[in-house]
């Protein structure tokens, strides 16, 4: 096993998940902080006339 | 004639549980008989508390064939055991949920992390005191007070403790309201629970299309172990916001969700016999469980707290909170101690942002936690 059956490796795999939990949250809220251009490209789809 | 009469119905006596009765089997029954009492009377998590405790009891009858191999029963828990039944909870779960909230306010998901270090204590005291570290893995995911991803990763990491570890979780996330409060208002000055924040813009339709589709991606890119369960509820969810299936999306929201739900907590309920719950273990991990809840609420105020440090437009640090998942029960609990301190102040809008935040918090954490204790 990677981790290590012991205390130090508990804290280890804390350590690591805790902080990477942080690192991805983080980087889905930069993701989400891009959606509101998505309404735009729905906005611009909307109002683009209608070719005959 | 009077020897055979006796014999007759000592051979009657053996095919009966009565033999097998003990002490235990009747403290089981009382547990059950409890839990039925709190769903029906205090109206604690009734579809989950009926299911569970009816099993449980059924669970302490000795010689009830139900819970044994070709049981009902036994082919109940076959659903938790090989992790189908999970991914459909969630599946009902993404179609009756609105993550507008949490996409509205991107800033606030870091919250979602933030609550999460009850997971992390746990584990250290479970270690502490002496189980092994794939077992304090599961007890801690208790603290992500999120039932199915608590099955999940118990199934995979220590299954033999999967009674104790859901019923901790299942119980822990009802109790919430109680427990919850003294933590916030112990980590928070008056001024701090007055704040008043801004209503979150609105979102939409196509970037609440978008979002399950990207959150998908996301996780079987990143953390293929938890892919099954997101994976489903970014389904449910996808079927809701598209609007062109409500046929499917009403369906995942009811009809599977109520199916699942009452196989899954008879599922969980059968598992519960006294031989296997009435051990030090289990005051163990009921314990070990609490100070995860503890530890979260705690430690997601304090992030707001600690973001508040930063911010122009401060947070209300009650929301932190609800970063510890449960949805909505954590983010209706710092709305209502919020509108304790001011009846006009509504944060129910801004607390399910990190309260939705929270169930990716709690599948990231189990993600890596599973990934980095089934490697070689």
């Amino acid at each position: 096993m990677l981790v290590p059956d012991t205390l130090q490796g508990a804290l280890l795999l804390s350590l690591i998940d805790f902080f990477l939990s942080f690192v991805v949250i983080a980087g889905i809220g930069f993701v989400l902080a891009a959606f509101p251009w998505l309404d735009r490209i729905a906005k611009l789809g909307v109002n683009d006339p209608i070719q005959d | 004639m009077h020897d055979q009469f006796i014999l007759f119905l000592e051979a009657l006596l053996q095919q009966t549980g009565l033999q097998e009765l003990w002490w235990g089997n009747l403290v089981m029954i009382a547990v059950g008989c409890t839990m039925i009492y709190l769903a029906i009377a205090k109206h604690f998590e009734p579809y989950l508390l009926i299911g569970i405790g009816f099993a449980c009891i059924v669970a302490n009858v000795p010689g009830s064939d139900l819970i044994r191999e070709g049981g009902l029963f036994h082919y109940a828990y076959q659903g938790v055991n090989l992790l189908i039944l999970p991914p459909l909870i969630f599946l009902g779960v993404g179609a009756m949920t609105d993550f507008g909230p949490m996409i509205a306010n991107p800033r606030l998901v870091i919250l979602g992390a933030g609550a999460h270090l009850g997971i992390f204590v746990a584990l250290i005291g479970a270690k502490l005191w002496g189980f092994s570290i794939q077992e304090a893995g599961a007890i801690g995911i208790i603290g992500g007070a999120d039932g199915p991803m608590a099955i999940f990763v118990t199934v995979t990491l220590a299954p033999h403790l999967l009674p104790q570890i859901s019923v901790a979780a299942y119980s822990y996330m009802a109790l919430m309201p109680l427990i919850q409060p003294p933590v916030m208002r112990l980590l928070t000055t008056k001024e701090e629970r007055l704040i008043r924040m801004e209503q979150p813009r609105q979102v939409g339709k196509l970037e609440k299309i978008a979002f399950p589709i990207v959150i998908a991606v996301i996780v079987n890119l990143f953390f293929p172990p938890v892919a099954p369960l997101i994976t489903m509820l970014a389904l449910g969810n996808l079927l809701k916001e598209v609007g062109v299936v409500e046929r499917l999306s009403r369906t995942a929201a009811n009809g599977i969700m109520n199916v699942v739900t009452i196989t899954l907590t008879v599922a969980i309920g059968s598992t519960m016999s006294a031989d296997t719950f009435l051990t030090v273990k289990t005051l163990q991990i009921v314990f070990l469980g609490l100070v995860a809840f503890v530890f979260g609420t705690a430690s997601g105020v304090l992030t707001a707290k600690i973001m508040n440090i930063f911010l122009t437009k401060k947070i209300n640090p009650l929301i932190g909170s609800a970063g510890i998942a449960s949805v909505p029960i954590a983010a209706r609990v710092s709305a209502v101690v919020a509108k304790q301190e001011d009846k006009r102040n509504y944060l129910i809008y801004q607390a399910m942002g990190p309260n939705l935040a929270g169930v990716f918090g709690t599948a990231i954490s189990g993600g890596i936690m599973l990934a980095l204790l089934l490697a070689r």
